[in-house]
């Protein structure tokens, strides 16, 4: 659906990073995490196309959704200059969300920059689910890092990692995970997003595992809904590969189905 | 009372704003959002004799007012189309137009005998100008003599109105219209994307996986008003227009130029509902200028 989602609060929360809380009672309803807004960055020729944001939170009661963006170029850096009580032209919630198992088990999420944002989403609803989760959250430095802790319920277990060592982890957060799973943790399945080498490293090291893992990918879009077929990967379903769009048959895919 | 009908030759449609092939898939994506049966006429994705797996990724990048692409040509081929796409297209009032692309002379041909006995297909569009595949596609559009034989085999082959989609790609077009009027088309459609490429700086090599891609959407309309301007004088078939049109005043400048239809591509992107906007739009200027169709401004730019 479209929809002109009214800016309730606009923050930078660490360097480069924004928060964004939009009021939209419907979309919060209908939001599911791994889905995403398709969002009309202002009424102009410039940025031409819509940027697709992953939704980092929903409260149906309060009818707000959240977003966490990292200014990236022309279009994000317009949109962190957004004012509150200005409206956005957001298409969505659009994509296959991620799809949790059933059950008590213990959930891995593994985020890289601000690939955390869908995932802070999911944790919440895990939670509720009463799951046990643990989130292995990574950044270039500490002044990269999102304090995730305050979109958290209290019960998630939080690993911080930095490139350059400045806070929490030296290293990846994928490097952290693995430290975790050679001390013991067995996750009854994982959850990740963040850059393409780094979805691919743990696509590629889940052969030997074999846990249940979701991806969340990243393309450039047009459409948002899967006309256009622009934001295509190619994805492996049974003994056939094929290009499928991230905006309708993803974002979120199975590590096994992709084709890196 | 205005009347908005579009008459397009042996194709008449309730309005004159269709979809521009391969920007509205085969419409099921949009049909959640707006009514399919508003639209003058859903022309659907390039269909080709097999399924196509399309270009490798990346396929988009954004330009000033406008996007590349080389999608290269991807869809479910003809036999999803006729088992799949086309029984679920009825559903709908939707006047359904089909573009076809094939490598061979041979492949334009079967699509076409194969469409044409088919029940709610309305018309073909021959896609000579798509610039994101290797073989087939533009190879036939931009020479007279390949237009020439491919638009007459086709002819032979169906009995539905044929529209000829023509490339800007080329040095006169005008040439190249007079070439597909000449050899049996009924309606020509200009203009497709104007090939480009984009370079990623930080890796120094070409952006898009294709390394061209065709550039669409406002960047490019100056040149398409310019060319269905031209392709007015040189044809006495109907123009359907297109090229970066995202307002009323756009798709205006198409018609005075001389187009009777005009199609919206790239704009769907970003609003989906532009089709039905223009629709309106343009009811609601024929209304404020006394006018009762859109046929009075047809190539009124001509006019000395």
């Amino acid at each position: 659906m479209l929809s002109r989602a009214r800016v309730t609060e606009i923050t930078e929360i660490t360097s480069n990073h924004y928060y964004l809380l939009l009021e939209d009672p419907q979309m919060a309803r209908e939001s599911i995490p791994g889905q995403f807004l398709h969002i009309r960055i202002r009424e102009s020729l410039a940025p031409f196309l819509r940027r697709p944001f992953s939704i980092a939170g929903a409260s149906p009661g309060e009818g707000t959704l959240k977003i966490i963006f990292r200014v990236a170029g022309e279009g994000t850096r317009i949109l962190s200059s957004v004012r509150q009580g200005e409206y956005l032209d957001c298409l969505g919630p659009l994509g296959s969300g991620f799809k949790p198992l059933k059950g008590p088990v213990f959930s891995a999420l593994v985020a890289g920059g601000v690939g955390v944002a869908p995932l802070l989403f999911l944790a919440r609803t895990l939670v509720q689910e009463q799951k046990k989760v643990f989130l292995f959250y990574g950044a270039s430095s500490l002044g990269e890092l999102i304090p995730v802790r305050r979109f958290l319920p209290g019960e998630i277990e939080i690993h911080l990692a930095t490139e350059d060592g400045s806070g929490g982890f030296r290293g990846l957060a994928t490097a952290l995970f693995e430290e975790a799973l050679r001390n013991g943790l067995k996750p009854g399945e994982i959850f990740a997003c963040g850059p393409r080498p780094m979805l691919q490293a743990l696509a590629e090291k889940n052969r030997e595992w074999d846990y249940p893992m979701q991806l969340s990918l990243e393309e450039r879009m047009a459409c948002g809904i899967g006309a256009c077929q622009g934001c295509a990967v190619k994805i492996r379903k049974g003994e056939e590969t094929g290009y499928r769009p991230v905006c309708r048959n993803g974002p979120v895919f199975y590590s096994h189905e992709v084709v890196w | 009372m205005v009347n908005m009908e579009a008459n397009l030759g042996p194709l008449k449609l309730k309005n004159p704003v269709l979809t521009a092939s391969g920007t509205f898939g085969f419409g099921e994506e949009y049909s959640s959002l707006l009514e399919l049966e508003k639209l003058g006429a859903l022309v659907v994705k390039g269909l080709t004799l097999k399924p196509r797996q399309g270009n490798p990724a990346p396929r988009i990048v954004e330009t000033p007012a406008g996007m590349l692409n080389a999608i290269g040509l991807q869809n479910p081929g003809l036999e999803f189309f006729l088992s799949k796409e086309l029984p679920r297209l009825k559903n709908y009032q939707v006047s359904v137009i089909v573009n076809v692309a094939g490598d061979t002379e041979n492949d334009y041909v079967t699509l076409a005998r194969e469409l044409s006995g088919e029940e709610g297909i309305l018309a073909l569009e021959l896609n000579l100008s798509c610039p994101n595949v290797k073989k087939g596609g533009i190879l036939f559009g931009t020479s007279a003599q390949t237009i020439d034989r491919l638009v007459r085999k086709v002819r032979q082959a169906c009995n539905l109105p044929l529209i000829v989609k023509l490339s800007p790609n080329v040095t006169d077009i005008a040439e190249l219209a007079r070439a597909a009027e000449n050899s049996g088309a009924d309606i020509l459609s200009l203009v497709n994307t104007l090939r480009g490429m984009v370079i990623d700086i930080t890796t120094r090599r070409p952006f898009l996986g294709n390394i061209t891609g065709g550039l669409s959407g406002p960047a490019i309309r100056p040149v398409a008003v310019r060319m269905v301007y031209e392709v007015y004088r040189a044809v006495n078939i109907p123009i359907i227009g297109m090229g970066g049109i995202v307002s009323v005043e756009d798709a205006l400048q198409f018609f005075m130029a001389g187009a009777s239809a005009v199609a919206v591509g790239t704009a769907n992107f970003i609003d989906p509902y532009t089709i039905p906007r223009l629709i309106s739009g343009l009811h609601s200027y024929l209304e404020s200028e006394n006018l009762s169709s859109m046929e009075e401004i047809i190539g009124l730019a001509h006019m000395v």
